[in-house]
């Protein structure tokens, strides 16, 4: 068995030739990533079915929701802070303490939260990251009248609401 | 063992698509499967969030770089989508993020995918005291035996910082098992 006769070992029988089954059962015992000594479980035959479920959900689900592209949540973002400024713009400089950032901190975030967008915040911040002079630069510039037009559009059901003649 | 840059470029290609994300399912479903549950803890929200998981990873393929390893771009969806699902979970029932976990180590000995005994029920007590940071790098490190290397990558945290964390977790769960 020992080709080399420097070296003064043997190996069992037919040792090489099994050592890759058993290196394969061994990794195979091994790869069980089933935590140690955690105590959950899951149903038999989870794993195995998942596949399908998954698949029916996929082709379920409507096609093509994309991340929204950079320019629309800008664009929206900015309409949100436009409406709220226009809706606090009385108080605006009476007041110091609603400064532009705080407003359109909350109030973004507010829009956000209570929203359905079916994003993470983690994606949303991977898209548009924010920083304070981002925010800012945004804030300062000037809002088209087309975007505030299609936001009102969009999310006005009672034109009323606005109060429009009051501003005239 | 797949290559990864392959499987990557097969996902990314509209013919091979389907097949190479089979594989890609079978590769990561359990562990992927086993971060989730560490988080939200019940079978069934486990399921739920592994889907959307993997239907967020098929969505969202082909704005992976390659920057980052699949696997850990992939850990790191698992793991928001994870946590967003308990913080949306919470707000719904109008509690705080704590009281929520707090609800979900209480309902475990009535859950029919939990036959942990009293210490792992513990132990479980134990890490839903914990801050979020350190209770995911606890359950990467403890349970699922990640490497901090791994944890780095996927949670964007210095090796020296996850060191820090997973001590002072360590430290934290030995003090709750023993006093209470």
């Amino acid at each position: 068995m020992n080709k080399n006769n420097k070296i003064p070992f043997k190996t069992p029988q037919g040792y090489f030739d099994s050592f890759e089954d058993r290196l394969m059962d061994k990794l195979s015992t091994e790869e069980n990533f089933m935590p140690k000594a955690k105590g959950f479980t899951v149903p038999d035959n989870y794993f195995e079915t998942f596949n399908d479920k998954l698949k029916g959900k996929l082709n379920n689900e409507p096609k093509v929701i994309q991340l929204y592209p950079v320019k629309k949540i800008l664009a929206f973002a900015a309409s949100v802070a436009a409406i709220a400024i226009i809706f606090l713009g009385y108080n605006w400089n009476s007041t110091e303490e609603l400064s532009i950032s705080a407003l359109a901190n909350t109030d973004i975030e507010a829009y956000f939260e209570n929203n359905e967008f079916d994003l993470t915040s983690y994606e949303i911040a991977e898209v548009l990251p924010f920083t304070d002079t981002e925010f800012s630069n945004m804030l300062n510039s000037s809002i088209e009248n087309e975007n505030i037009l299609d936001y009102l559009s969009d999310n006005t059901i009672d034109f009323e609401e606005l109060n429009l003649q009051d501003n005239e | 063992m797949i290559v990864e840059e392959t499987l990557v470029q097969e996902l990314k290609t509209k013919h091979t698509q389907a097949q190479a994300f089979e594989v890609l399912v079978n590769t990561y479903k359990e562990r992927l499967y086993w971060q989730i549950r560490g988080i939200v803890l019940n079978h069934d929200d486990a399921d739920d969030v592994l889907q959307n998981t993997f239907i967020k990873i098929y969505r969202n393929i082909d704005g992976f770089k390659g920057d980052s390893q699949l696997f850990s771009w992939m850990y790191r969806i698992a793991t928001n989508e994870a946590l967003s699902f308990i913080k949306q979970r919470a707000r719904m029932q109008g509690i705080t993020d704590v009281d929520y976990q707090e609800k979900l180590v209480s309902n475990l000995q009535a859950d029919v995918f939990f036959e942990g005994d009293e210490i792992q029920l513990k132990l479980q007590q134990a890490i839903a005291t914990l801050p979020e940071k350190q209770k995911l790098v606890f359950n990467m490190k403890y349970f699922q035996e990640l490497k901090y290397e791994e944890i780095s990558k996927i949670l964007d945290t210095s090796v020296g910082g996850l060191k820090a964390s997973y001590h002072l977790a360590v430290k934290k769960v030995e003090q709750y098992l023993k006093t209470d």
